[in-house]
């Protein structure tokens, strides 16, 4: 009898344990972003459909980076499927071989330049999910007080600023603040003809580069809020909020939140939003993937991890997340899509279709050493900025930091190689 | 006595000022944890305003932020009482057998970045199959409190008289009786001391939890985080949950601040 019991719960320890094994479990990271958001809502959906579990981690952007790149760098990480920054950590990751590359998705939906960043040899890494571009936030209503049309143009731009800058209301704003400024004055320097790196060297001390940062430092440097230098978006945006700048440029993304009554002071009818102005150069303003989503190399459940990617990137997730929460996703189709568009904002769809059609695919020098690359042109935007654009220090300086940011590329053997 | 009073009023002056400059930070981030995000941005500040729970419903309600203070806590307290158990002891071996080296070591592996640990931490623990557990966690943040309670503890029993135990034992008791029974007795604001600074050095740890910890064992400084997001910051959140994780700290510091400036001062006189 007691035996017939042992063998009975063997047995049936047998078929938990079979059962359990059964089970795929994948680990995902996501990042506190509104597709990471739209995603942890919506995976008890996939669980239920594809009976793989999914064990989810959400962070901040900062802390996400450093997760997954110490887990990666220690080569004993349980992640599989993960949030990245492309402009910010694709070349790194694949570098170090932390991508899985994705032979078998289907990329025919997305646009060609938002590939090419995260396309090595003939082999793509990343999926591209969110992007954002540059444009210009400006309050209709004190334009109209003062009898201005929307600037346009670099000189309408520094115009319109001069006539609304008083001592209530800066005329004008974007980052001022080193590191976090250098994707804003992107857009600024492309439209003077300049750019940050050309075949693989530092070029930001042209003579239309330096034309651009003397530009930018002095619309900020006359016509910016006060401790402009220490400003970058978060500083920013509720300054912008309490109604005490006229015009702002920035990415697209913080749309949504100065046009939201329970964030902002200033009316929403009273906040436009329209493209980028043109410089002396033409009108080519940043358009970048800001977010997308990878496998790691070391999965052991590579099958779930595509199941998942599959799912999470998916054309109907973009729909949502474009047409539900005004995410601005990098998917074509959802662009073309009227019965989610009717629910997008208008301001957002017109500028995305001149930003996808002339934009540029970077809004920072993309090389592996990033970071204190930012660190090293911000440099040079400070000083443009504290002395109204006037420095007589600042090609000095650029040179300078030319030759600091070459090094970079040479220490990571990017120098030269386009 | 004229001169009494304006040297009186003078030094009340000077306290008011300098409480005002430390505690305005202190007033904001509370006055802010009761605003809407609309009031915490208006220019000028508001000082009178229809307070609102919503932001502590959010931390509360919407997140599970009990879990992470009872991680914390539970992270917080285990490491600070295995320290306690190996630490005491090894402080006591220091102060009476002058080992300086071993005191130093211990020192260095508190001055050594933090962040040079995590690497050999991650791979251990994940080999171990430790990740994302209490054990990991605790382990890492004794890193933090044992060189804490030993350094503190050392000179706080170098600064017991030796005649204190060696009565103890002419009487027949062993070292280790005479340690139990009289000098701990005796470092009572020493214990409190070390004990109140490691333990929030550790509950405000951030660098260990952020690779060790995963979603069962986040602590309370890494959960911050969660509500700032990309290209959004809820600062009426960011306040509540900067509130709750300072009231217990203030609270132990309240408590036992009188025994910490003893504890801490106690081993200094004593060369």
């Amino acid at each position: 009898m007691r035996r017939k019991a042992i063998l009975a719960l063997v047995v049936a320890l047998a078929i938990v344990a079979t059962a359990t094994a059964q089970q795929k479990e994948i680990r995902v990271l996501l990042a506190n972003h509104p597709y990471g958001d739209l995603l942890k809502s919506a995976i008890p959906e996939f669980e239920a459909s594809s009976g793989i579990k999914v064990n989810l981690e959400q962070y901040q952007e900062g802390q996400l980076s450093t997760k997954l790149a110490t887990e990666f760098a220690t080569g004993s990480s349980t992640v599989d499927v993960f949030m990245t920054r492309p402009l910010q950590e694709t070349k790194m990751f694949y570098k170090n071989g932390w991508y899985q590359p994705l032979a078998s998705y289907d990329f025919a939906d997305f646009p060609k330049a938002s590939l090419g960043l995260v396309s090595f040899g003939s082999k793509t890494y990343v999926v591209p999910i969110v992007t954002e571009w540059q444009v210009l936030y400006y309050r209709i209503d004190l334009l109209k007080k003062a009898g201005l049309a929307v600037p346009t143009t670099f000189a309408d731009l520094e115009a319109a600023a001069k006539r609304l800058n008083s001592a209530d209301v800066a005329g004008f704003a974007s980052r001022g603040k080193g590191n976090p400024a250098v994707t804003q004055m992107s857009s600024f320097l492309y439209n003077y003809g300049g750019t940050y790196l050309d075949k693989g060297k530092a070029v930001f001390n042209s003579k239309a580069a330096l034309d651009a940062i003397r530009f930018y430092g002095k619309m900020l440097g006359t016509y910016g809020p006060a401790g402009v230098t220490a400003m970058s978006w978060d500083n920013i945006m509720p300054v912008f909020q309490a109604g005490k700048i006229a015009m702002w440029t920035d990415a697209s993304v913080f749309y949504s939140q100065i046009v939201d009554p329970a964030k902002s002071q200033v009316p929403a009818e009273s906040v436009g939003i329209a493209n980028f102005p043109a410089g002396p150069k033409g009108n080519t303003p940043f358009i970048v993937v800001s977010w997308g989503m990878a496998i790691s190399k070391k999965t052991k459940s590579l099958d779930a991890a595509q199941t998942f990617l599959a799912w999470a990137t998916s054309a109907d997730m973009a729909k949502r997340a474009l047409g539900n929460q005004q995410i601005t996703v990098a998917r074509n189709s959802p662009w073309l899509d009227k019965a989610v568009l009717a629910k997008v904002n208008p301001g957002l769809i017109e500028t995305r279709a001149y930003a996808a059609k002339n934009g540029v695919p970077f809004d920072r020098p993309y090389m592996s050493a990033v970071g204190e690359a930012r660190d090293r042109i911000g440099e040079v935007i400070i000083e443009s900025i504290n002395t109204k654009g006037e420095s007589a220090n600042l090609e000095k300086k650029a040179n300078d930091m030319v030759v600091k940011v070459n090094e970079l590329l040479e220490d990571t053997g990017e120098y030269g190689v386009q | 006595m004229k001169r009494g009073i304006i040297a009186r009023s003078a030094f009340l002056t000077i306290v008011i000022l300098a409480a005002l400059v430390l505690l305005f930070p202190f007033f904001w981030m509370l006055s802010s944890s009761f605003k809407t995000q609309v009031d915490i941005i208006s220019w000028p500040p508001k000082f009178l305003f229809s307070p609102t729970l919503q932001n502590y419903q959010r931390v509360f309600g919407e997140q599970d932020f009990l879990r992470y203070f009872l991680n914390s806590t539970i992270i917080g307290i285990s490491s600070v009482g295995v320290s306690l158990v190996l630490g005491l002891p090894a402080a006591y071996s220091i102060a009476r057998f002058s080992q300086k080296r071993l005191s130093v070591f211990i020192l260095v592996a508190r001055l050594m970045p933090g962040i040079s640990f995590l690497m050999p931490w991650y791979i251990i623990f994940s080999r171990l199959g430790l990740m994302d557990s209490y054990t990991a966690l605790i382990l890492s943040h004794m890193l933090i409190a044992l060189p804490v309670v030993v350094w503190i503890m050392s000179s706080y029993f170098a600064s017991v008289p030796r005649e204190m135990e060696e009565s103890a034992m002419v009487d027949g008791a062993t070292r280790q009786r005479a340690f139990m029974s009289i000098i701990l007795p005796l470092s009572g604001p020493g214990i409190v001391t070390a004990t109140t600074l490691s333990f929030i050095f550790s509950w405000n740890n951030f660098m260990f939890s952020q690779v060790l910890s995963m979603e069962r064992t986040k602590t309370l400084p890494i959960a911050v985080y969660n509500f700032v997001s990309y290209a959004e910051v809820d600062w009426g959140a960011v306040m509540a949950v900067a509130v709750a994780i300072m009231t217990p700290a203030i609270i132990l510091t309240m408590i036992f601040q009188k025994y910490v400036v003893k504890g801490l001062t106690m081993g200094a006189v004593k060369g």
